[in-house]
């Protein structure tokens, strides 16, 4: 069952690699819906049945019953099932300013070099003019108050810029020690950002490195989808692809009707490697 | 204490003192029955330029209804609390009901930006705990909370908040604006005439919107007796001398969810929101609000005895909300 996968798209990709990641040895707040949530009710199925996870309404350690329907990911009982304990809003934010959310698992509209997050507006602020988003929502506790944060988002140059348009939730703002300045809870702050293309860490001087790739596509490739030329470690990784068991879990279990999963290219593995398929 | 740094943005005064008077003079400290209508309710209770927070959201033991009376009876220049939603926003600014926003999420598109740059829209920017704790700060009697999120956001220049230096640890803090709306609708799975109220299951602020509000209408979707409210006080969520109306509104979050009552109608849901984002609200509005003059009229003539019993058959969960 374990067997690597053959035929995949990039989602399914990215929600595999986060979904590796969650370990029921920490507590997780998970943001809103999409790959987040996708990637840990996937762990939750696969190697950490007793992994605790936290959402925005204050549910603490549900044992979802999937799949939701549109937009139901919090409050509605399905997600809410076999809880712990169910708490209002301001409780996961206390859990979190406690300390006891050791990893936040986000989706971002932007990203820049430092790790910060726009969910707000691409474009100008002012009078209106840029696309209008939705906000930071519950990000913005999540990103300054648990102790690492995991950022989900695609690659793609827009996504991957110099300074996002807005901050809407913060990452290492402009630097070492920035945070701390602006009154967020020293030893906090990103960790990871996933791609469907690459896995990217932070250097010493609080900016992204990439740290590895997805095996169907070369560095050059993820650069070229980037606005800015990042930190590259010196032994890149490669990513390893989903495994069929994963699949049959997200594609049965989970994201039964494709709200997440049914967008992105398509992988097959060809002639001995990975590649983007042609259909 | 030494501020900082300051956001440049307009907040709702602050005024513990004044909440205070409100609370002697004004919230009905006896036990008295507050049934209504929806109607009566909202004319009586919500007023043109007030701030009014609901809790939760259309979809999600939202006051649905409620909202829609209040477009129904066309207020003008509401200020909403933004936090945790989807679609209420986007009615209510798209309505010409309200004209400024405090956002901590909302359901986007291109009307959001076009009533900006038309200036029927003035927003400013939080993010969703931030806003709830606002409310706790209101609910406590108390002029500002501190907190340690939020800071250096692009969000905090766009918002009242301040920063200053912590007289105890003289580290930096923030520092959030107590909120006391002028008025909340909340929606709950239960009610007593009086107003003693149960949510069941997780919430995002009810408790502290009702503690938090110089008005206050609930919607309820049973209404149950006060016998019942003594028999297991734990499960008071909402206690009566808050509230200022009851509502009995079956369905009242449709087309969202509430836990262990109804699930949400996916089609009514994608409707909603597939009207957001095509920015054109005429329709759904016309269809959902115009068309009837009571929610009762609605749920028999719009939406239909079929798919209430649907949505109620297709809530299966009972666990942690049936007493």
């Amino acid at each position: 069952m374990s067997t690597p996968a053959t035929d995949f798209n990039e989602r399914e990709f990215v929600i595999c690699q986060i979904s590796r990641l969650v370990d029921d040895k920490y507590i997780y707040w998970v943001g809103g819906g999409g790959e987040p949530m996708n990637s840990v009710l996937l762990a939750k199925r696969m190697g950490a049945p007793n992994l605790q996870y936290l959402t925005e309404d204050g549910c603490v350690g549900p044992e979802a019953r999937v799949p939701f329907d549109p937009l139901m990911t919090m409050i509605a009982s399905p997600a809410n099932y076999r809880a712990l304990q169910w708490g209002t809003m301001n409780y996961a934010a206390d859990l979190a300013q406690l300390g006891y959310v050791d990893y936040g698992v986000l989706a971002t509209l932007q990203v820049d070099r430092y790790g910060n997050i726009n969910s707000t507006v691409v474009g100008k602020y002012e009078g209106g003019e840029g696309r209008r988003f939705g906000g930071p929502g519950g990000a913005d506790s999540i990103a300054a108050l648990a102790w690492r944060t995991i950022l989900v988002t695609d690659q793609q140059k827009r996504k991957f810029v110099e300074r996002v348009d807005f901050i809407s939730s913060p990452g290492f703002l402009d630097g070492p020690g920035a945070r701390e300045r602006h009154g967020l809870p020293p030893g906090t702050g990103p960790w990871r950002v996933y791609t469907p293309w690459a896995m990217y860490g932070y250097g010493a001087d609080c900016q992204l490195m990439i740290q590895a790739i997805a095996p169907f596509v070369t560095l050059e490739q993820v650069l070229a989808e980037m606005s800015f030329k990042p930190a590259i470690a010196p032994k890149l990784e490669i990513l390893e692809v989903p495994t069929e068991e994963e699949l049959m879990i997200l594609r049965t279990q989970i994201d039964v009707g494709g709200q997440v999963t049914d967008r992105g290219r398509w992988i097959e593995f060809k002639d001995g490697k990975y590649t983007f398929a042609a259909r | 204490m030494r501020i900082l740094e300051e956001g440049k943005a307009d907040y709702l005064k602050v005024d513990p003192d004044g909440y205070r008077a409100c609370v002697r003079d004004n919230k009905p400290h006896q036990m008295v029955s507050k049934m209504m209508t929806h109607k009566e309710a909202v004319e009586r209770f919500v007023r043109d330029g007030d701030y009014l927070a609901y809790d939760s959201n259309y979809f999600q033991r939202g006051p649905s209804s409620l909202i829609r009376e209040i477009i129904r009876q066309r207020k003008k220049n509401l200020w909403l609390c933004g936090k945790f939603t989807y679609v209420a926003v986007a009615l209510l600014v798209e309505s010409g009901c309200a004209d400024r926003v405090d956002i901590g999420f909302i359901g986007f598109g291109p009307w959001i930006s076009r009533a900006v740059r038309e200036k029927k829209c003035t927003i400013y920017e939080y993010s969703n705990a931030v806003m709830t704790l606002r409310l706790k700060a209101g609910a406590m009697g108390i002029p500002f909370i501190p907190t340690r999120s939020f800071g250096g956001t692009d969000g905090y220049q766009h918002s009242g908040c301040k920063t200053v230096e912590d007289p105890f640890t003289g580290k930096p803090v923030l520092l959030l604006p107590a909120l006391n709306p002028d008025v909340s609708i909340i929606h709950v799975h239960q009610a007593d005439e009086f107003g003693n109220a149960r949510v069941f299951g997780t919430g995002i602020a009810h408790a502290e919107c009702a503690l938090a509000s110089k008005r206050v209408i609930l919607s309820a979707e049973e209404i149950i007796d006060t016998e019942e409210i003594r028999r297991d006080p734990a499960r008071t969520s909402i206690a009566h001398f808050t509230v200022d109306a009851v509502v009995h509104a079956p369905f009242g979050a449709y087309p969202g969810t509430v836990q262990g009552y109804y699930a949400s109608d996916p089609m009514g849901v994608i409707e909603a929101m597939g009207a957001m984002f095509r920015g054109d609200f005429t329709e759904y509005l016309k269809k959902h609000v115009y068309s009837v003059a009571t929610h009762d009229e609605y749920l028999s003539k719009v939406v239909g005895t079929e798919k209430l019993a649907e949505i109620r058959r297709r809530e299966t969960i009972r666990e942690g909300y049936v007493s």
